[in-house]
Formats: C-alpha cells, sequence, structure tokens
C-alpha cells in the first residue's frame, strides 16, 4: 500500500466534500466557494442535491476547483478536503478522503478515539471548529456554515484571499448580510490561529481578550436559552 | 459579467434565451424546476421578449409550446422524466406531424433516483417516439448544445428533445458569458398557416406522414455520423479495449480511465438517437471489447448493429439500477481492463477505515417535513380521526412525508391518490370491506392531475373523503404558482397578481356535494370538518366528501407565524412516553437518550404551537402558561 501514500488524483485541482443537513446551508456554502473560485479565475465544477433530499436528510455537495476534469463527483478515497456542518455527517463522508486529506468539522469534540487512530494512520487530519457556537455568539446558528467557510479558507489547500470570499459572499447572502460577514470574519480569525500560529499575526492580545469574552457570553446565553426551554 | 457558475439548468435557460427561444412552457419536477425560472431571470437581465408559465401540467405545457412553434416561433418545454410520460401523447403525434418554428422538449431524468418514483430514461421514449436525443456532458455543453437542438428542429421539421440527468441539472459550473448582451431582434411577423392534411391529419394521411418521419430520421441519422458531438479521445495506439459514453457518464469514464492509470479510446456519443451507426460501428470492429456507460438505461447499447463485443448493462456488466457513481464506474472498467490484461491502479481508500465507519451506529437521517408544516397538522388530525384502520391513498409532493406518520399507504403517480381511492372503493364493495379511504392530494398536484378522477368518483358513485392540502404553492419543488395561487403564471411578481381559480368552485362544479375549506393550524374545526365529511360520505345520500386543509407553506409565507408565534414549552411533568415524536414527528422534538422527557430544540423550532395537540397528556402547554411544578 505504501506507494499510494502519495497518490494524489488531480495534481493541479482540489476537491472539495461538503456535507451536513438539509436547511444547515451546504448549497450555500458550496456556491458560495464556487462563485468565489470562480471570481478569482478557477475553473469549477459542483454537484449539489436538491429536492426530497432538502427536508433534513443528509446534504452532500462535491466540488471541484481548478481541475481539468468535468465530471461532477468525486471518487472515495480521492477528496482533499471535507467540510462537514455536523459531526455525524463527518463520520459518514470521511471515507471520501485521500490519504493526507483534511477534514473541518462543526463540533466541539474530535472524532472517536478509534476512528480518529485509524486516521492518524492515514495522515488524514481532523479540525473540530465549534462554529456553531461561534455563530450564536454573533447572533444566530444559522450562520455556522459561514463561520466554517471562513476557518478553511484560512487552509493553505484553499488559500483563498478573505477579500474574494466577502465580495462573493456581498454577491450572493442577500439576507442578513453584516452578520455573514462577521461569521467570515470570525471563522477566518479562528483559521489563522490554529492553523498558522507562527505566522505574524495581526490580532492584537486586546482582540484575543475580547473574542474570549464573547465565548463566554455564548456559553451563558446558550446556558439561559436550555433553561428556559425546560 | 464575463464568468458566471451556472447550475446546469440555468446553463440550458440561458441557451434557450441567446437563441431566440419566444416561448417557454414548464410543469416544476426536480430535477428540472429551475430552466423555467431560469429563462425568466436571463429574459428580463438580457431584456428578450419571452413567453414563460408554469402550466397546469407537462401535457398543456407541451401543447402551448406546441402551437408557437406551428405559429413559426422557436419554443421548448421542460419537465422531469416522469411529465414527459404525461406529455407522451403529444409528443408522439408531433413527431409525425412535425413542427415549423423549432422545438425542443427537455426532459430531465433522474438516475438514483434521488426524487422520483422511476429510474425510466427519455431516450428510450424518444426512441419509440421517433424523436432525435442530443445527450449532454456538463453545464457547458448543454447550453451550447440548445442552439444544435434548435437547428436540427428546424432543419427536418422535428420536435428533438435535449435530456439532461440529475447530475447535469444540479451541477455548477464556470463559464464565461460574455456574448450574451447582444440587443433583441425583432420579432418576425409568424403565424399559423392552415395545412389540414398536417396539422389535422386523419389516419390516411398519417401514414404518409410515418413514411416521411423514417425518412427524416435516415437522414439525421446521416447528420449525426458527421456531427461534432460526436468524437473519440485517446493516445492512437493500439488497442484491445474500448468504451463509448454519453451523458455525465463521458466525464465520469474519461476521470476513471485517469484514476486508473489507463489510455484506451474513449468514443463520445453526444446524439445518443438516433445511434450513428456508420460512425459507431468501425469503432467497436476495431476493438475486442467495447464498454457502453449510459445513464439512466441501454439506450446506444440497444442501438448497436453488433453487440458480440459489447459489456454494459445488457450483459450485466454495468449495475442495471442505480447511479452510475465514480465508484461504480472505475469497478466496472477495473473488471474488464484487467479481463483484458490491462495493469490498472488498484481503488483509493482503506477498507479497514470503510469497516469501522460502517460500524458506526451513525443515525439514518429520512427527509422529513420541516417544523410548522401544516401538512403535518393534517396528518395528525386525520390518523386521530380515523385511526390505523383507515386506508391513506396519497400522491406527488412533499405531503408523501406523511409517510412517516403512517398517513400515507399509497404513492403512485400524479393525480393517483383520487383515482386509488375510487378503485379501492369499488374493490373494498365486493369484497364486504368497510374501511374508511381518506385521500391526501395537494393543491398542485390536483391541479395537475386530480380533476378527471374526482368527476370520475363522483359519477360511478364513489365513497371516501379526499383531503386536497392546499398550502397555496407548488413547495416541494421551490414555490412555483399553482392556477389557484396568487401569483402570475410565470411566478415573476413584476407581472402582479393572476386570475385564480377557486378550488372549493372547481370541486363543487365537479359535482361533489360536501366541501368544506378548513385550516389544519385550527385542531378542533379541522377535526370537526373531517367528522362531518366522514358522516357525508356514508350517509345514504353521500358520496365523495372534500375537505380543502387550507394553509400556507410556512418556508413560502411566513407572515402568520411571525404574526402569530405560538411558543411551547414541555412541562416537569413529561414522562418521556415519546408519542409526539412517534405521531407528530416534529424536527423540534426530541426525546433525550435516557428516555426521562422530551425537549424542543429551539434551534429547530417555529413557534407554530401545533405541537400541543400532540401532547395526549397535555405536557406540551403554551410558553406563557403558568404551570404548577409539582412534577419530578
Amino acid at each position: 500500500m505504501s506507494q499510494h501514500l502519495s497518490y494524489i488524483p488531480d495534481p493541479i485541482g482540489l476537491n472539495l466534500i461538503l456535507a451536513g443537513l438539509g436547511g444547515q446551508g451546504v448549497i450555500f456554502i458550496t456556491r458560495l466557494l464556487a462563485r468565489t473560485a470562480a471570481a478569482i479565475g478557477q475553473p469549477v465544477i459542483a454537484s449539489e442535491v436538491h429536492g426530497m433530499s432538502q427536508r433534513g436528510g443528509s446534504v452532500i455537495s462535491h466540488l471541484k476547483i481548478g481541475g481539468n476534469s468535468e465530471a461532477p463527483l468525486i471518487r472515495r478515497g480521492t477528496a482533499d478536503l471535507l467540510l462537514a456542518l455536523e459531526s455525524d455527517e463527518a463520520l459518514r463522508n470521511l471515507l471520501f478522503l485521500r490519504r493526507g486529506g483534511v477534514a473541518v468539522v462543526d463540533a466541539e469534540q474530535g472524532p472517536p478515539p478509534e476512528v480518529a487512530e485509524h486516521l492518524a494512520r492515514l495522515n488524514i487530519q481532523v479540525l473540530s471548529v465549534p462554529a456553531t457556537r461561534m455563530a450564536v455568539g454573533l447572533g444566530s446558528a444559522a450562520v455556522s456554515n459561514v463561520v466554517l467557510v471562513g476557518f478553511v479558507a484560512a487552509h493553505p489547500f484553499l488559500a483563498f484571499s478573505i477579500e474574494a470570499l466577502k465580495e462573493t459572499l456581498a454577491l450572493v447572502g442577500h439576507r442578513g448580510h453584516e452578520l455573514n460577514q462577521q461569521a467570515l470574519e470570525a471563522g477566518y480569525r479562528a483559521g489563522r490561529l490554529r492553523l498558522s500560529p507562527a505566522l505574524p499575526w495581526e490580532l492584537t492580545q486586546s482582540e484575543k481578550f475580547r473574542s474570549r469574552e464573547a465565548n463566554l457570553v455564548t456559553t451563558h446565553s446558550l446556558r439561559q436559552s436550555t433553561e428556559e426551554s425546560r | 459579467m464575463k464568468h458566471a457558475v451556472l447550475l446546469g439548468n440555468e446553463a440550458i435557460a440561458l441557451g434557450l434565451v441567446e437563441q431566440g427561444c419566444r416561448v417557454v412552457t414548464s410543469y416544476p419536477g426536480t430535477p428540472s424546476s429551475e430552466i423555467l425560472a431560469g429563462v425568466v431571470r436571463f429574459k428580463r437581465q438580457l431584456g428578450r421578449r419571452v413567453y414563460t408559465e408554469w402550466s397546469v401540467n407537462e401535457k398543456v405545457a407541451f401543447e402551448i409550446a406546441l402551437a408557437a412553434s406551428w405559429s413559426g416561433l422557436r419554443a421548448a418545454v421542460a419537465m422531469k422524466q416522469v411529465g414527459l410520460n404525461v406529455a407522451a401523447d403529444p409528443l408522439f403525434s408531433a413527431a409525425y406531424t412535425g413542427v415549423k418554428g423549432g422545438l425542443v422538449v427537455i426532459p430531465a431524468d433522474d438516475p438514483g433516483p434521488y426524487s422520483s418514483q422511476t429510474e425510466q430514461d427519455s431516450r428510450l421514449l424518444a426512441l419509440s417516439a421517433k424523436v432525435p436525443v442530443l445527450d449532454p456532458a456538463t453545464p457547458i455543453e448543454a447550453r451550447a448544445m440548445v442552439e444544435q437542438a434548435f437547428a436540427l428542429s428546424e432543419r427536418y421539421r422535428l420536435p428533438v428533445i435535449l435530456r439532461p440527468t440529475t447530475r447535469l441539472c444540479h451541477a455548477l459550473q464556470s463559464m464565461a458569458v460574455d456574448d450574451v448582451s447582444a440587443p433583441d431582434t425583432a420579432i418576425p411577423a409568424l403565424r399559423f398557416c392552415r395545412e389540414p392534411s398536417r396539422w389535422a391529419a386523419t389516419p390516411r394521411h398519417r401514414y404518409q406522414l410515418h413514411v416521411e418521419l423514417n425518412e427524416k430520421l435516415r437522414q439525421v441519422e446521416a447528420d449525426f455520423a458527421r456531427s461534432a458531438l460526436n468524437y473519440a479521445i485517446g493516445d492512437g495506439g493500439s488497442h484491445r479495449v474500448g468504451v463509448i459514453a454519453s451523458g455525465v457518464a463521458f466525464h465520469m469514464a474519461r476521470q476513471a480511465l485517469l484514476e486508473l492509470g489507463v489510455s484506451v479510446p474513449l468514443l463520445k456519443i453526444g446524439t445518443p438517437y438516433p445511434l450513428p451507426r456508420e460512425l459507431v460501428a468501425p469503432f467497436v470492429a476495431g476493438l475486442q471489447t467495447v464498454v457502453v456507460l449510459e445513464e439512466p438505461d441501454a439506450c446506444i447499447e440497444y442501438q448497436l448493429p453488433d453487440r458480440s463485443r459489447v459489456r454494459g448493462r445488457l450483459d450485466g456488466t454495468v449495475p442495471t439500477a442505480g447511479e452510475l457513481s465514480p465508484e461504480a464506474v472505475c469497478a466496472v472498467l477495473t473488471e474488464v481492463l484487467a479481463e483484458a490484461g490491462y495493469q490498472v491502479n488498484p481503488a483509493p481508500g482503506d477498507p479497514e477505515l470503510q469497516a469501522l465507519i460502517e460500524s458506526l451506529p451513525l443515525p439514518v437521517r429520512k427527509p422529513r417535513l420541516c417544523p410548522g408544516c401544516p401538512h403535518r397538522s393534517t396528518f395528525f388530525a386525520l390518523k386521530r380521526e380515523f385511526g390505523s384502520d383507515a386506508i391513506f391513498p396519497s400522491d406527488i409532493g412533499c405531503y408523501t412525508l406523511g409517510i412517516n406518520l403512517r398517513a400515507v399507504d399509497t404513492c403512485v403517480d400524479m393525480g393517483a391518490s383520487v383515482s386509488m381511492a375510487d378503485g379501492f372503493y369499488q374493490a373494498s364493495r365486493l369484497v364486504g370491506d368497510g374501511r374508511p379511504i381518506v385521500a391526501t392530494i395537494g393543491d398542485s398536484t390536483f391541479l395537475h392531475a386530480g380533476l378527471g378522477p374526482l368527476i370520475n368518483a363522483v359519477h360511478t358513485g364513489a365513497r371516501f373523503l379526499l383531503v386536497i392540502l392546499d398550502n397555496h404553492t407548488t413547495a416541494m419543488t421551490g414555490f412555483q404558482p399553482t392556477a389557484a395561487s396568487d401569483m402570475a403564471p410565470d411566478g415573476d411578481a413584476a407581472h402582479g397578481a393572476a386570475r385564480r381559480v377557486s378550488m372549493a368552485d372547481l370541486v363543487r362544479a365537479c359535482g361533489v356535494a360536501f366541501v368544506r375549506v378548513a385550516d389544519p393550524y385550527d385542531y378542533q374545526a379541522f377535526r370537526s370538518a373531517l367528522n362531518e365529511a366522514s358522516r357525508h360520505s356514508q350517509a345514504p345520500e353521500g358520496g365523495v366528501a372534500v375537505v380543502i386543509a387550507d394553509h400556507a407553506c410556512v418556508l413560502y409565507d411566513p407572515s402568520l407565524l411571525r404574526q402569530n408565534p405560538a411558543p411551547v414549552m414541555v412541562t416537569g411533568w413529561c414522562d418521556g412516553c415519546g408519542f409526539c415524536v412517534e405521531a407528530f414527528e416534529c424536527p423540534a422534538l426530541t426525546l433525550r437518550p435516557d428516555g426521562s422527557r422530551v425537549d424542543i430544540d429551539d434551534r429547530v423550532c417555529v413557534a407554530c404551537g401545533q405541537c400541543i395537540h400532540a401532547c395526549y397528556k397535555g405536557f406540551i402547554v403554551p410558553h406563557t402558561a403558568e404551570i404548577v411544578r409539582v412534577g419530578p
């Protein structure tokens, strides 16, 4: 098997799988990333699922950026990145990742230990991002998908400039525009902090403090709303 | 606008507008629904005069477009594949009579199936109707093929089918859109010209038209043999194995060959019917084995004159049901190539990881009705009123998900709920089965194909209850207008309100004596309407009784919820019996893993307040109520 360790299916393109539940905005972020890639001159082909599956079922998009294949689907074991808006949907779609691939998941915890161990052997990295918690802190859980996109934009695989993403977001996100921009920014900052801590980074000490404060507020309001519902 | 990312359906729509199509009609159905919506958008953007409408059904849509074509205009009609069954009658006839202005028929096939009752192949219907087919592989090609389709249609005066599949319809692709701002040309003063031997042909003339059609197809096939829509790729070396592919399967095959590390000749067929045999036969003859990859069924394969060297669906090499996934294509090619002695790259991915993931207890996520959906309230009331004994024929739409609430027993095709209820009544009378029969049908579906069956049921004296779920829109496919909704026929708000037909008046006009309009959100009133209706259908002089469950889709029109939110809470008395979770099945109601109680998920709940009726113990209460906590 060792000769396949470095097997990269499409040496110039990037294969992404985006997964989540109906209503979480998988299609929205697929279009956001696709349009951003097209705006910076990359050829794009993607596949969405519409119709019955949108009513709360599992939703998955395939997105290919910059490659030379016009096939809309990605073969299992050949995706570079998996973006999952929910942890069970992440597990369900892990098999799409190639060796050396990366999963970015909206979750508070990593995968179950036996899975994590196996993924490490395959050199697959799982990054758990508390995107929903961050989104609630910003004002609405609905923008957790955009938080996650912001986070991924900081990953060297994608390396989209945050400005390009912001421009597209301004075009596609007609509702809740302000909040979407904030979510993108927050995700991007978290991504930069997490993925390249050694890099010189513009986040000042006071900003760090403020973001910690925001987290505290979030936890508090979460607890409050849980109590109310009882 | 230099580059745009368009859905396959939008690319087709842009192609139609660019090519001067003047009339576009459709009936909504996944995966075709974005085509007409795209035409409405692009005609406005580009300032083109195009008549667009969501017709009452696909047969009507086809005939509206056909009349435009017979008047000399370019016209197109779009629908999902099963919609072409509904429009098959005019399609078969129009192949004989031919057309005048170019007529492009766009049935979207659904391999999988993802949102359909069958995996039928529209190319096979086209073969039977004798109508040429173009089969695009990408959104870019689909847009370009619209031009070819119109040219072909006008050269041979034949309707032409442009056949996309789900993965093309819902593929997003970046494409250049520089050339779309050309000003609209004047519409020539074309008009319908009488020619009874063609446009009103009797059987004697139909024979002549059939001879003419066969001759046209012979010429079309010869044209296709020289068409740039069919081409071979490969390294030019001598090979034992080759591949023929069309549609999305072409790029899947191309990608698979790259991944397998094998370079064998690949013949792309853009014109699957009539198959240019003159082109394909020499390709097959030069090889030991030829794999045919096409979706959703065999069509090219059936037309190959010599299948002795062919591997495909007919010999079982290619799976005969389901979508062609990259994994399936790679598996087929690996098998055939290995047999022929080729070395191929093994499949990537790790079997151990796969086994591990499969062993995890991941929840099965089936689609459910949305929180606040009025259909849920209707189904819940139906189950409470008629119990588990009743027969519940239903129909095609969001409300098919009523199956989760055990209030949907049958789902056949558009409008069948009414005729199946009629049939169940006639059958049950013969065998003395006295169970109540309660049919459900959506507003759009009822207008599409429910009226005929209702007239039949009234006339034959059938006794059942029909509940028309009127949510004011065609919800499942993205809120297209119906004839009874207040949107303009093409869904364009700029056109203002439409002439509405009254659902209740229609039902009365069919001869139904008992018609009630009731809001399913008003639980008690709705229950009593059901009860009254049921008594009418059983009374000596009774017959079909109709209740119109009138409440707008909460996604389509959330204003009522916003104006009158009814937040609820689960009291401390909740004992976790789980009845509400089972019987009401709202995504916002969750039973705790330890089974101790039910919680309301605030992120999902829309405060419709309907679940109050779902707890027969009364432990779901309005949030404002003062509750004395005595429970555990």
